[in-house]
């Protein structure tokens, strides 16, 4: 069970150079790939193809084929793919729906929006919920929240249609210190929670270190390297991409070096 | 290429019946309480269109008077009176100007109350302008009265189980919500301009130069967020067809029923009858 | 010509400070409380804490954007008073987080220019400023671009831009390095330097607490309106000081840890670290 990307290529209306530019990538069930890449490396082009809202929401042209357990991605509408793979963006405030007055209403929107039964609705809030722990905000008014008990909020709104597949794009970038660490624990645990096959898009590399599988590296619009999320980290030519290793194998190789060794520590 | 299938039918949605699942956490299933407040949402909608068109469209005192009881009324049934005064104060900038250019200025009176100089206040411009008082007055209470007794969600929902779209509903929402994030915004956008040493504390002219460094960043930034806000709405499934789950029905007995259309159709005949001059034996 | 221009070459910064400085917004809520801090001429600090603790409040102040409703705040040795912000503005430039928010010209060119010539400057002496201030940054080539054809990292570089082509004594940035990738990272640490060997003082808000410990020489941590840690990175990524860093949500980066780990004493950047490790082998 996958998504597949197969010789994508992405141009946005009006673009000189495509955003992606022959994406050859598979995101697998119950697993986290990370994605990096230094900015305008074409990341957030790919969560977007991804979820289908490009090119459906925003104008461009699609090449190749983006495949989600099997079905074609190319003709289907944003709202029939919702319920089988979520997007949760960067900013937390932009992504609610603006028409709740609770956190609960906020996370039974998609759900609503699809017509699902009542008692449907009910249980799939409640689960959503309890799977990001977040239960004690359900009475709140999603307006009045910190970065990063919105950013959860908008995360329970996305797993609320249950989707096999979640894409998530910078999800801690706008947030501070403290609820960095408390969405990125509620992401250590997801697939676990969810069963979903995620991809993360991320500069912090040692969040990516915690919680990846795989990790895919992209250049202006290409992979350029992809494999296991420990040796894509160590792979020298990372800082020439443009990203920045984990502290731990930068001070690693610093002492290497110096000619020094290092006493572990927990990261 | 295999076309992707339409997601597996959902069961029916349980609108229609008036009963609220028992499942919902308190804070959404709670229907508001009180003699008032406790009329249906839409209910409440058409008495304040009711107040608003008899006030302005019937002439002389009769209109604003009876409304601005009616609402007293349903004011003190509701337990709001004193909450009315706010709106009330909101008015008098609008009712100051009002009567002072009436009273002054009403065009061929000749009934002088007192000659000042130049002003020459005249009785038919007082009576002109107390009129017109009472008619603003009143329209900004109905407003008041709507506002306090009725949460805009739960008017929202209302409506749209009754049947209005989904995108109107969404609109009015949305922008309610909307006018805060744009004010804070704004705010911002002010800040930033004026660390670059834009001027707008000092003279007049020089504070006109700052309307597009202050106006474009928030155009943009309106535009990024209808933008955003479409990618967020598509990914979470608003443009489906499938007609949205209702999750709390208002109370709406046949006896409310009735009465609103006979007060909806009832001030649009008194609003005709006024016009047609039918009413002029009405103080 | 300010105070600081008409002084030549030389150090160029000002003095900022904050003498007791208490400030509760119009709606109640008392965001600042008692906050005595002096930063020298030329010096660099960097201001941490989470959301709400009062970082970007405080720096307000020092522009004029926020008056303080107790104690008194200092700019250049004098009380900051009634002037008005574009008074200030000439003194302390402040780069906000998000150049959305201030960007509104269709040409890189005339969005640089647009401080350097609210404070007066026009013609041979503005085009310099403007070259010189990209030439910083690493846009120069982009100069007659329209902004938003330029992605989010080099909207933040431009909007620093801004502010360094009106060359104030002092600069304070705001989350900086939020968005950034590693190399727009390692950019802002270059200019951070820059405008300390300049003599500049610069003031940065930032939730990197690697950034910080390699950046800065002063580090400032906040929470609920107060200083609750003033020092050097040594000393305030120092293991005595954990459990205050911890009460604010905050961690060491991991080279102070490891050199904790290690005996070392406290080693908060990876190059005092490695230099502590080699020293010690």
């Amino acid at each position: 069970m996958t998504i597949a990307f197969e010789g994508v290529r992405y141009g946005y209306a009006g673009a000189r150079q495509p955003a992606l530019d022959g994406i050859d990538l598979v995101l697998h069930s119950g697993s986290v790939l990370g994605v990096v890449g230094a900015n305008e490396s074409g990341k957030s082009t790919l969560c977007l193809v991804a979820a289908g809202l490009a090119p459906a929401t925003i104008a461009g042209r699609l090449d190749g084929t983006v495949t989600i357990d099997g079905l074609s991605t190319a003709g289907a509408r944003p709202y029939e793919l919702a319920q089988r793979c979520g997007v949760l963006f960067q900013n937390p405030v932009t992504q609610l729906s603006g028409t709740a007055s609770t956190v609960w209403e906020e996370v039974a929107f998609a759900p609503r929006n699809l017509g699902l039964a009542l008692d449907d609705v009910v249980d799939r809030v409640e689960l959503a919920l309890a799977d990001l722990g977040i239960g004690g905000l359900a009475a709140r008014d999603p307006q009045r929240l910190s970065g990063g008990q919105a950013q959860l909020v908008a995360l329970a709104g996305v797993i609320a249609l249950r989707p096999p597949y979640l894409v998530l794009d910078e999800p801690t970038s706008q947030l501070d210190p403290r609820g960095t660490n408390l969405v990125s624990d509620i992401l250590a645990g997801l697939v676990e929670a969810t069963g979903a096959g995620i991809l993360i898009v991320e500069h912090k590399t040692d969040l990516l270190a915690r919680m990846a599988n795989r990790i895919a590296v992209l250049e202006t619009g290409r992979v350029v390297a992809e494999g296991p999320g420990k040796e894509v980290l160590a792979d020298p030519r990372l800082e020439d991409w443009g990203i920045s290793p984990p502290s731990g194998i930068r001070i690693a190789r610093a002492a290497a070096a110096a000619g020094v060794s290092v006493p572990e520590v927990a990261a | 290429m295999a076309e992707l299938e339409a997601p597996a039918a959902p069961s029916a949605p349980s609108d229609g019946s008036t009963a609220i699942s028992g499942r919902l956490p308190d804070f959404v299933a709670r229907p508001p309480t009180g003699p008032y407040r406790r009329l249906n949402p839409t209910t409440k909608l058409v008495i304040a269109f009711a107040e608003a068109l008899v006030a302005f469209g019937v002439r002389g005192w009769t209109g604003p008077l009876v409304v601005l009881g009616v609402i007293l009324a349903g004011a003190v049934t509701a337990r709001i009176g004193r909450a009315l005064l706010p709106y009330l104060l909101a008015t008098i900038p609008l009712v100051a100007s009002i009567l002072l250019i009436n009273t002054f200025l009403y065009p061929g009176a000749t009934d002088r109350i007192v000659t000042v100089g130049p002003l020459a206040p005249t009785w038919t411009g007082l009576v002109a302008a107390t009129q017109a008082t009472l008619r603003v007055v009143a329209f900004a209470m109905s407003v008041a009265l709507l506002g306090l007794t009725t949460q805009p969600d739960h008017l929202i929902a209302d409506l749209e189980r009754r049947g209005a779209g989904r995108r109107v509903m969404f609109v009015v929402g949305a922008t309610l919500r909307m006018i805060p994030r744009m004010i804070e915004r704004a705010g911002e956008i002010t800040e930033a301009q004026r660390a670059r040493a834009l001027d707008t504390e000092g003279r007049v002219w020089r504070r006109a130069r700052g309307v597009v460094p202050l106006a474009g960043p928030l155009v943009f930034g309106a535009l990024t967020d209808v933008e955003e806000l479409t990618m967020a709405l598509e990914a979470r499934g608003f443009t489906a067809p499938t007609r949205r789950t209702v999750l709390r029905v208002f109370p709406d007995s046949g006896w409310e029923r009735g009465a609103r259309w006979a007060l909806f159709l009832g001030s649009i005949v008194v609003l005709i009858l006024s016009i047609a001059g039918r009413l002029e034996f009405l103080p | 010509m300010s105070a600081a221009e008409a002084a030549g070459p030389g150090p160029r910064g000002v003095a900022l400070a904050c003498e007791s400085v208490g400030f509760v917004y119009p709606d109640g809520t008392q965001a600042l409380e008692a906050v005595d801090l002096a930063v020298a001429p030329g010096a660099r600090v960097a201001l941490v804490g989470q959301n709400g603790s009062g970082k970007s409040t405080l720096v307000r102040h020092f522009n004029g954007l926020l008056r303080a409703t107790r104690g008194r705040v200092m700019v250049d040795g004098r009380e900051v008073g009634v002037r008005h912000v574009a008074e200030l503005a000439r003194l302390v430039g402040v780069v906000f987080q998000n150049p959305d928010r201030q960007i509104f010209s269709g040409r890189v060119r005339a969005e640089v220019a647009f401080g350097a010539r609210n404070v007066g400057l026009s013609g041979h002496a503005l085009e310099e400023r403007v070259v010189a201030a990209l030439t910083t940054v690493g846009l120069e080539s982009n100069i007659d671009d329209n902004p938003y054809d330029l992605g989010y990292s080099k909207r933040k570089l431009l909007a620093l831009a801004s502010i360094l082509a009106m060359e104030t004594p002092a600069v304070v940035l705001d989350e900086p390095t939020t968005g950034q990738d590693a190399r727009g990272v390692a950019r802002v640490q270059a200019i951070v330097a820059g405008l300390a060997s300049a003599g500049r003082t610069v003031i940065a808000i930032s939730h990197d607490m690697r950034f910080v410990a390699e950046t800065f020489e002063r580090v400032v941590v906040m929470r609920a309106g107060m200083v609750v840690l003033d020092g050097s990175p040594a000393e305030v990524f120092a293991e005595p000081s954990w459990p205050v860093l911890a009460s604010t949500y905050l961690e060491p980066p991991l080279a102070a840890r490891v050199g904790a780990a290690a005996g070392l004493g406290s080693t908060p950047s990876e190059s005092s670290l490695i230099e502590g490790l080699a020293a010690r082998a």
